[in-house]
């Protein structure tokens, strides 16, 4: 296994395998506790539709999945402020639309585009130095931005409101909360994909809910979990050649069952004192 | 007369389209513990998010802690402490007790800064405060009601208000808990001079605690200390059902389908 690291394209892999599974771990935190999972699927689609135009128009993919990405997490995070429509139904529709905003888009490409479904479907092994600098790049914004700001997250994760009342800029705090969704989901369209980069969000963080009662040790467990599935998912898809993001995804998926078998949540159901 | 620390001049609150709370000129000093009575859509919680500043006023003013509402920034918004209606609490929410009082500090503490040996002793002495310091490593989930309510009067004391702002702080709590908890807020006020505001359905409980009674129906009703605001002439008129004072200075509802 170890002659696989001398191969260039296996190191970028790994490295973007390794960032990819970080940042999504721990945005995944923010995202379960604060409620907004299916906001980040709705997001990851949204993304493959930027993604899809800018080939159609020829810019660059990520510049357009960015703009997707964040016009719609920030649309969902004005739905639910304002209360206007139920969240799962403003979502609901964002989500369809842009994903059929993605196929009209894929119809008019004058042939088939093997790297557009890169996106859709997850390429890490194909990942170039280009992109594992911009990989790396945005890695360090979310991960810089939630080292600076996780009190004030952690908090609006627990009570919006109540942070509000306490003089935390909560409103401030949620709106720059999706902007980092959109930003990981960006980061991680070519690793695993849009189908599942919100498995990657999603599932280490719900893992490591499993298994504390504390906000810092959920947050390391997470990371932990992320970061393991994804560079253990690109080696298992390289030795016996599967697909990458798949295989990340359903390592993952395995833990997680794991982990809701010995929840010591759930072994010891905790009474009220 | 102590300095006034909330003070509403004619202040008129709502949306558009609705007025919640007219016409309310009302002052209160610093130290003192009030009482806010009246029925469902009185305008109770609708006076707290305004003390609070999350509500300006549509006319008239309100001055808090010598500022007007609009100027009411993060660092004023730190010293007033809040324990909200008490909502549903995910059971298995991944936060410890004293994790969760902390949480107190970060207004105070602003943007970017970690919490320093200081305020986590400050965060301990608050549980301390409400007799909780030996439950500080215990998940929250697994409290009862009214521990997790002592937990968030302590979150609210983490923050060194200067008003304490108690919104139907003994809702969804039995008999006992109920008790406890409005022994700990009166004794809180006695020990640390906070100035107080409880909204409460709760007449009884609270009467001979608070210094003062704030009835509001809209508007506001009556203001003074309690045996002054709860006389059945009063009471009926706000509560539209006829209310008895009984000999023991209970307030209860007398049902007129058995007169």
């Amino acid at each position: 296994m170890l002659e696989l690291l001398a191969y260039d394209f296996m190191q970028r892999s790994l490295l973007a395998a390794a960032l990819v599974g970080a940042v999504c771990s721990v945005i995944g935190v923010f995202v379960v506790l604060r409620g907004l999972a299916f906001a980040g699927a709705g997001t990851a689609h949204a993304a493959f539709a930027g993604v899809t135009l800018a080939y159609l128009l020829g810019l660059p993919p990520l510049s357009l999945a960015i703009v997707f990405g964040l016009a719609t997490v920030w649309i969902t995070g004005w739905v639910e402020e304002k209360g206007r429509m139920k969240l799962d139904v403003s979502i609901g529709i964002l989500y369809t639309a842009t994903m059929a905003l993605a196929i009209l888009f894929l119809g008019l490409m004058k042939s088939y585009n093997p790297e557009v479904y890169g996106y859709l479907f997850g390429s890490v092994l194909s990942v170039t130095t280009e992109e594992l600098m911009t990989i790396g790049g945005l890695s360090v914004v979310v991960l810089g931005t939630i080292l600076l700001l996780s009190k004030e997250l952690y908090f609006i994760a627990f009570d919006q409101e109540m942070a509000a009342a306490s003089g935390v800029p909560a409103r401030q705090i949620f709106y720059l909360l999706l902007t980092l969704v959109a930003l990981t989901v960006v980061i991680s369209l070519k690793t695993v994909g849009a189908i599942l980069v919100f498995a990657m969000i999603l599932i280490p963080a719900s893992t490591a809910y499993q298994l504390t009662h504390s906000l810092t040790q959920m947050t390391l467990y997470s990371l932990m979990i992320g970061t393991f599935c994804a560079v253990s998912g690109v080696l298992l898809s390289y030795a016996f050649d599967l697909p990458s993001g798949p295989s990340i995804v359903l390592l993952a998926t395995s833990l997680f069952f794991l982990a809701v078998c010995c929840s010591p949540k759930r072994l010891h159901r905790i009474q009220p004192q | 007369m102590t300095h006034p620390i909330i003070r509403f001049d004619h202040a008129t609150f709502g949306f558009p389209g609705v007025i919640a709370l007219e016409d309310i000129s009302l002052t209160i000093p610093e130290s003192e513990f009030v009482g806010v009575i009246g029925p469902n859509g009185s305008g109770k919680t609708t006076l707290c998010r305004a003390v609070l500043g999350l509500m300006a006023p549509l006319r008239g003013t309100l001055r808090v802690l010598d500022c007007a509402c609009e100027e009411l920034r993060c660092h004023h918004r730190a010293l007033i402490g809040y324990l909200p209606q008490k909502g549903m609490l995910d059971r298995n929410f991944p936060v410890t007790v004293l994790e969760a009082v902390m949480m107190g500090r970060y207004g105070a503490l602003g943007l970017f800064r970690r919490p320093s040996r200081k305020d986590w002793d400050i965060a301990r002495e608050a549980l301390a405060h409400v007799g909780m310091d030996h439950h500080r490593d215990s998940a929250l989930g697994a409290l009862s009601g009214g521990q997790q309510q002592r937990v968030f009067i302590a979150r609210a004391l983490a923050q060194q208000p200067r008003i304490l702002l108690l919104d139907e702080p003994t809702t969804g709590l039995d008999l006992t808990a109920q008790h406890s908890v409005v022994e700990l807020i009166q004794q809180l006020h006695r020990e640390l001079k906070l100035t107080i505001l409880m909204i409460t359905h709760d007449i009884n409980m609270i009467r001979s605690r608070v210094d003062r009674l704030v009835l509001l129906k809209t508007k506001l009703f009556a203001a003074g200390p309690p045996q002054e605001v709860l006389k059945p002439e009063i009471l009926s008129q706000v509560y539209g059902k006829e209310l008895v004072i009984t000999d023991k200075d209970f307030v209860i509802v007398e049902d007129y389908h058995h007169h």
